[in-house]
């Protein structure tokens, strides 16, 4: 059974009132932190190894200390709780089950960061979310956590939730401050990265909301006692959002020394895949991460036994392997196919492309249409290469990330399932059949 | 054209979480307010009359309700079914809820039942995918969908 | 306390120069000039906030500087990353970036409608020229392409939304030079489009130079819409005392008509600086209703790149005031034909009355690069079967 930090209590009736929240322990960070120095908090965290968990992975402590601190200028925590990455649902689940780790952690990390006022950017349709974080607040503020002079620490601090109203693009850091100052959410060009320039121009740090909630763990029981867990740059707890043919969808905190196999077909985890089928493929990190089969996920091409974790996750680069992204496990079994999932992808990230880039306006489109094509048996061999140009020619090409996260899942597709892509073109009629699935990659596997 | 006094007081408080002079970032919670009181969506009177709230330009609203998708810039029904479609929900069957949708109310996606009651809109993921297929009504997800639940929905919203 | 300007060191495609610190690497190269300066579609270095968006001057970063000499990871928008000292860029010399742009350019075209036999940017056009210098010969799109209805916007600027490549230029014109913006980028992703929303004019003094910004044909002068082809018209410097702007402007002429008056450009096609160092924006009053040549005091011929279509209207001679031969008696040895060619029964593009969206898809160019009886494919085909 693997170490909860993060979800420990998740379970406990009402935790989501302060009462109980108090009763298991919580507030201590706080406590503790506000007779610290801002900058002990802050070699605290990047003792604990503790990477961003929104899907990039940076490492925390150091993305605090870059934060620029000149003389009377404001300096803003926002939080990014604005969580669509498809596959993911961990922060709405740690935000619904835990409001109080999140605010918790939220006045912690201000205090460390000199934020006396903080925003939660949560994403529109998350409303019922946004009343629980209301009331934890609430009562954040009758007990004293928040307002003025918190505990008599001279601190001040206050917190407000910024709804968003249905974009992805406001995931992505400088599109979410562009959203929170209300406008569109266009992604900024960047230097001036935000901890220089970020919310109003002033020094910004965006931070995922199971990273924040983590900061509370870390500074109860140290930074090191983080570290020991897990394994390599992988410290800590991650939460893995667990979906699709798999007998027990949901939410998970692992330690990220178990593997890839254990969380898959374990009790304890995604309980196998469902209804007696057998894995195909997985997107192991949320849908911008590559697609792998099977054989792949499993074990990694030197055939090694894959783990969940950072490093073996992304064993063997994008030829043999993926990443871990944001923790959005979807598994696919033998009967899914892969075109159409693929298709559905792309649907997603022409749908959600900003418009503000030509490569990403324009090459998003252009690879639904073509899959379309393919999907509804209209495909030629031709267009297989030339979806592959296309997204060669996005990546990296943008102003931000979701170039790369709207070519990756296309790359991925065609690297290694190339020949079920021809499949639906040389046979225009079957495919139009639902649920093909070529059955050589889906291997059987015993639990060991 | 003027929004209620309760609304006015959230109003004026969602402005106050800003610093002065940065209202413009209130724009995004009031438009959820102005959606909510004036019939579910964002006519152009109200959008002029949020412009005025915050001391912008009307185009500055316009762009803004237009770039984020759960904002309406057409008349919807009374329920609104927003079924999720991305690749989580398609794995476990969104297609086939949607077609289902489709034939028992009988409109196309995007349309709306000639009694006002029912809009059924398609959208990409809202984060409940290990609850698929789902969709979203109002303030909540409906989730682990199935043709009994949606006859249940249907038979909910009509009571 | 008046800081040293530091000088850096930069070499783009193996030229080195000193810049001051803070410019970026586009205005560098555009220092050493030739093909050395990227093109730049959006970025307009008189328009604050503006560039980064294209991505057709992306460059290579083989060098980041003296002090961290590792390169970037990835092409940056010369427009928007500035130079640091030792940096060393590669522009033209890189097979990287002239593929990318390539791509770029193959992105910005495949919505494009390709209408430039009607489009009075034609001769004049960003998109016309970056196409020829940096397009592929074909396209690879067979897919319907993106169409918006034509808008006047107010009595002088008609938008053309299908042919917008989405520079943004026109936004910052207004929010930079006029007191209050009526329009915006509504929608998002492919859809995005420049609109009022609920059909507005744009009714400000200096709305007009909007059309001198806009990189292609989307913004176009009314008084001007079908009037000539900017390749017939001789481009003169001229001016006249106005109480709204400097009154400093180019006149297009043919003998002594005055067929458009515009900004007067630089050699990157922006609007030219003044010797005050201002940028040479006009009022409305001098570009569209002066249009006689009494209006104004004719300075001399405009100086035109020879390589551009422009300078083949060539006059001789009294410049600008006399209208050349007529060269058809020339061309046709005497004969007189009663009528050479009506254009409307070529092709529907010609006929005003039929909207875009209404013809069929454009043909891949195969239909006319390749072989000149395969037909092209689009997306009615696809429908009903390859």
């Amino acid at each position: 059974m693997s170490k909860k930090i993060l979800l420990e209590k998740a379970n406990v009736e009402n935790i989501q009132t302060m009462e109980v929240y108090r009763r298991e322990g919580g507030y201590r960070s706080l406590e503790k932190a506000l007779k610290m120095a801002p900058n002990d908090i802050v070699e605290e965290v990047k003792r604990s190894g503790l990477r961003g968990r929104g899907g990039a992975g940076f490492p925390t402590g150091l993305k605090w200390s870059f934060l620029a601190k000149p003389e009377g200028v404001e300096r803003y925590l926002v939080c990014n709780a604005d969580e669509s990455e498809p596959g993911t649902f961990k922060d709405r689940y740690l935000m619904e089950f835990l409001p109080h780790l999140l605010i918790e952690g939220m006045i912690v990390s201000s205090f460390a960061v000199g934020s006396n006022v903080s925003y939660i950017y949560i994403r529109g349709e998350y409303e019922w979310v946004t009343d629980i974080l209301d009331a934890a607040i609430d009562e954040a503020r009758k007990a004293g956590f928040l307002g003025k002079n918190i505990l008599g620490s001279g601190f001040d601090c206050e917190i407000y939730i910024h709804r968003g109203a249905g974009a992805y693009i406001c995931g992505e850091e400088t599109g979410l401050l562009e959203s929170l100052e209300g406008k569109r959410g266009l992604p900024r060009i960047k230097p001036p990265f935000p901890a220089v320039k970020g919310l109003w121009d002033c020094p910004t740090v965006v931070n995922n909301v199971e990273t924040i909630a983590s900061v509370v763990s870390i500074i109860n029981e140290g930074g090191d006692a983080y570290a020991r867990i897990g394994v390599g740059k992988s410290t800590g707890t991650k939460l893995i959002s667990a979906c699709g043919n798999i007998n027990k969808p949901g939410v998970y905190e692992i330690d990220m020394t178990i593997s890839v196999e254990e969380f898959i077909y374990s009790d304890e985890y995604c309980g196998g895949i469902a209804n007696g089928k057998k894995l195909k493929a997985c997107v192991p990190g949320g849908s911008s991460v590559p697609i792998l089969p099977a054989s792949l996920l499993l074990t990694t091409a030197k055939g090694e036994k894959r783990l969940m974790n950072y490093e073996s996750l992304s064993d063997g680069g994008f030829a043999t392997g993926s990443m871990m992204g944001s923790g959005g496990f979807e598994v696919l079994d033998e009967d899914q196919c892969i075109v159409r999932h693929t298709l559905s992808l792309a649907r997603f990230y022409h749908h959600e492309s900003c418009g503000q880039c030509s490569p990403c306006r324009e090459g998003t489109g252009w690879m639904e249409k073509i899959l379309q094509k393919i999907e509804h048996g209209k495909g030629e061999m031709k267009d297989i290469d030339l979806l592959w140009d296309i997204q060669r020619k996005i990546e990296g090409n943008t102003i931000c990330p979701l170039g790369e996260a709207a070519a990756w899942p296309v790359a991925a597709a065609i690297r290694h399932f190339r020949d079920e892509f021809e499949w639906h073109i040389l046979n225009p009629k079957e495919c139009l059949v639902r649920n093909y699935g070529l059955g050589k990659y889906a291997e059987a596997l015993i639990t060991s | 054209m003027e929004f209620s006094n309760d609304s006015l007081k959230k109003v004026h408080e969602l402005i106050s979480h800003y610093p002065e002079g940065k209202q413009k970032s209130a724009l995004l919670p009031i438009l959820h307010i102005a959606q909510k009181e004036f019939d579910g969506w964002l006519d152009v009177p109200v959008m002029d009359y949020v412009a005025s709230i915050l001391n912008i330009e009307p185009i500055e609203v316009y762009e803004v309700a237009t770039f984020y998708s759960m904002f309406n810039l057409k008349p919807v029904g009374k329920y609104v079914f927003e079924v999720c479609q991305t690749g989580p929900c398609m794995v476990k069957g969104s297609d086939d809820i949607i077609s289902y949708i489709k034939e028992k109310l009988d409109i196309s996606v995007g349309e709306t039942t000639p009694d006002g009651l029912f809009t059924l809109k398609t959208v990409e993921c809202l984060g409940a995918c290990g609850y698929a297929p789902m969709m979203q009504l109002g303030k909540t997800y409906r989730e682990h969908l199935s043709k009994e639940k949606v006859d249940a929905i249907i038979a909910e919203c009509k009571n | 306390m008046a800081e040293e300007q530091k000088i850096f060191k930069v070499t783009i495609d193996n030229i080195t120069i000193d810049v001051p610190a803070g410019t970026t690497i586009l205005n560098a190269a555009r220092k050493i000039g030739g093909e050395v300066a990227p093109p730049a579609m959006c970025y307009y270095s008189k328009l604050k906030g503006s560039g980064g968006k294209c991505r057709t001057c992306l460059v290579e970063v083989v060098s980041g500087s003296t002090v961290d000499p590792r390169p970037m990871p990835k092409l940056v928008a010369s427009c928007r990353t500035n130079v640091m000292d030792g940096m060393v860029v590669k522009n033209i010399t890189s097979e990287k970036v002239i593929d990318v742009r390539k791509g770029v350019v193959e992105f910005l075209l495949i919505n494009h409608p390709l209408d430039c036999p009607v489009c009075d940017q034609a001769g004049e056009c960003h998109l016309q020229d970056l196409t020829y210098s940096h397009g592929a010969e074909q396209t690879r799109y067979e897919f319907e392409r993106r169409t918006f209805v034509r808008e006047d916007i107010g009595d002088y600027i008609q938008l053309h939304m299908t042919r917008c490549i989405l520079c943004y230029r026109c936004i910052y014109v207004a929010d930079q030079l006029t007191n209050k913006r009526v329009h915006g980028i509504l929608d998002r992703g492919d859809k995005s489009e420049i609109s009022t929303y609920i059909s507005k004019a744009i009714e400000n003094d200096f709305s007009g130079n909007m059309i001198d910004v806009c990189p292609v044909g989307a913004l176009t002068d009314r008084t001007f819409r079908f009037k000539n082809r900017v390749w017939f018209l001789k481009p003169v410097d001229a001016h006249r005392d106005c109480d709204k702007c400097h009154g400093q402007v180019t006149l297009w002429n043919r003998g002594d008509e005055v067929f458009r008056v515009t900004a007067r450009k630089d050699e990157w096609g922006e609007v030219q600086t003044l010797s005050d160092g201002k940028p040479g924006w006009i009022c409305n009053t001098c570009r569209f209703e002066k249009k006689h040549a009494s209006d104004w005091v004719i300075e001399g011929p405009t100086k035109i790149n020879r390589h551009s279509v422009i300078s083949q209207g060539h006059y001789v001679g009294n410049v600008g005031m006399i209208m050349p031969p007529d060269p058809l008696d020339k061309v046709l040895f005497g004969r007189q034909p009663h009528l050479l060619l009506d254009i409307h029964d070529v092709s529907k593009v010609n006929q005003l009355e039929v909207h875009l969206s209404e013809l069929e898809g454009p043909a891949v160019s195969n239909t006319f690069n390749g072989d000149p009886h395969a037909s092209g494919h689009n997306v009615t085909d696809v429908k009903e079967g390859v």
